[in-house]
């Protein structure tokens, strides 16, 4: 089966994709730290830091369609928390865009800004997946010295997410090809609970099959890789090019625009 | 010369007391190729776990002269490859090429080494342009091909197939045939598939009720009609008279 893999782009060929994943990851990472610790701020603000992250996605040949597309799917959680804002804070406030002025609530700032730091930090985050293959990414925080254990859980979360995936698919469809009409609340719970028990099985086979073929392989818990990562002359440009946008947004920009 | 495998006497019964394997004994010889043919539920694959030593009962296993203890257990899973019956569970790894240098890193290889061995057995295969390729990239024969290659990697003497053909089209079990008849190692493969078994196998071993039925010839335990069909097979196509179109399904 075929799914819309959140890496899919990261098999292409791009100055970004050849940048080292620890200097992509370090840069992602305190870029959403700054953003997400930025003042209730401006919309002009949070544009600019915008920026960044699509120059990277454009860069890196990542269809801005397909970047959308994946914050829609992760976005219900962050809809609901900031759609509740304008709910319980009404003090009134007035906001500039601009030239631009109009009055709004604090509820509705809050729910903007909570909404626009969001796609920010998605922005970014979509930008390194997509450009970095998830076994690099993984390389490069051992290297940063994540615990192996952590690196191993998400390596075989990656490979066999997928898997799962199939399995709860094969699982929907049998019952959909049985499903002949609706069978109230509670039987329709009752069914999705031994569902997601079959699938827990399923699961736990394929992780004591997986145990044996690792064994088979001479695995004694030591686990060892090759290699291949290394900061070269573009992870340092990158590395000072990305620097110099948050640090000009920090001193010149923001003071500007607030 | 050792023999490749030696089973003296082994007995096996599930945890929940379900006896699987009775009183087995069998000798393969260095370069058979050998098919352990039988129903579902026979002990086929429970057989070869207990060879790969994951499982451990009455009686003796001998893998090219070394006993399955703890002592031996590094060695002999180093002389002999398992190779599971869904490649999901045999390629664990975010690519290939890691995959298939898992085995020969924990072989203690040097890194110049392994990228070698990869490379040959990744060449055999036929993927040597999908080593950067996630194993969830792949498609099921390329998956069944790349799991054959984890093995190769660690050059065992002994390889063990569960069900190689299953969930396979004919062009990629025709293709898996080829790949397997061209290797120099022992091949044990269980299936239920008695065509595919005629099509490799020089020696056939039928398995029922955790029991050697019958041990010989390919040729001579397959084609005997009343044999198979007694224990819920059929004659291969091949050994048909006068029908020698292919071996399907």
């Amino acid at each position: 089966m075929h799914h819309a893999y959140i890496d899919k782009f990261a098999y292409q060929d791009s100055p970004v994709h050849r940048l080292d994943s620890r200097v992509k990851f370090i840069v992602v990472l305190i870029f959403t730290a700054v953003v997400i610790s930025l003042p209730r701020t401006s919309p002009s603000v949070l544009a600019c830091y915008a920026v960044g992250p699509f120059t990277i996605l454009v860069l890196g040949k990542i269809p801005l369609r397909f970047v959308f597309k994946h914050i829609l799917m992760v976005s219900p959680f962050v809809l609901v928390l900031a759609l509740s804002c304008p709910l319980y804070d009404r003090t009134p406030v007035s906001v500039a865009f601009g030239p631009f002025l109009w009055k709004s609530s604090l509820g509705w700032m809050r729910c903007f800004v909570i909404l626009a730091k969001f796609i920010v930090t998605m922005l970014a985050l979509i930008g390194l997946v997509s450009t970095t293959r998830f076994n690099d990414l993984l390389t490069g925080l051992q290297r940063l010295g994540l615990p192996r254990l952590l690196i191993i859980q998400l390596g075989f979360l990656y490979r066999y997410i997928f898997v799962l995936i199939d399995r709860a698919h094969h699982i929907l469809r049998a019952r959909a090809g049985r499903k002949l009409r609706n069978l109230g609340t509670k039987a329709e719970l009752k069914i999705a609970a031994a569902m997601l028990g079959s699938l827990l099985i399923c699961s736990l086979g394929t992780a004591e099959r997986i145990n044996i073929a690792m064994q088979a392989r001479g695995f004694d818990k030591n686990w060892r890789s090759l290699s291949k990562l290394q900061i070269g002359r573009s992870d340092l440009i990158f590395s000072l090019i990305a620097a110099s946008f948050l640090l000009v947004l920090h001193f010149l920009v923001r003071p500007l625009l607030q | 010369m050792q023999k490749a495998i030696e089973i003296k006497s082994f007995t096996y019964t599930y945890p929940d007391g379900t006896p699987a394997l009775s009183n087995i004994a069998l000798s393969v010889e260095h370069g058979q190729s050998l098919a352990l043919i039988g129903p579902n539920g026979a002990g086929k694959s429970t057989l070869l776990l207990a060879m790969a030593g994951f499982i451990k009962g009455t009686g003796e296993v001998l893998i090219d002269g070394l006993q399955i203890n703890k002592k031996n257990l590094k060695k002999i899973r180093s002389l002999l490859g398992s190779c599971l019956e869904n490649p999901d569970d045999q390629l664990f790894m975010p690519t290939l090429f890691e995959d298939v240098a898992f085995g020969p890193l924990n072989m203690g290889l040097e890194p110049k080494q392994v990228k070698i061995c990869v490379a040959n057995a990744l060449q055999t295969v036929g993927l040597s342009e999908m080593a950067d390729k996630a194993p969830h990239h792949l498609s099921a024969g390329q998956k069944r091909a790349a799991a054959i290659a984890t093995i190769l990697s660690m050059a065992p003497k002994i390889i063990t197939l569960d069900e190689p053909d299953g969930s396979l089209d004919p062009r990629s079990r025709n293709n898996l045939i080829g790949l397997l008849a061209g290797l120099p190692q022992t091949l044990i493969i269980a299936t239920s598939n008695v065509n595919f078994a005629a099509a490799i196998a020089d020696r056939a071993v039928l398995l029922d009720n955790g029991r050697v039925i019958a041990d010989g010839d390919a040729k001579t335990v397959m084609s005997d009609s009343e044999l198979m069909a007694e224990h819920g097979l059929e004659v291969p196509v091949r050994l048909k008279g006068g029908d020698r179109r292919g071996f399907g399904n």
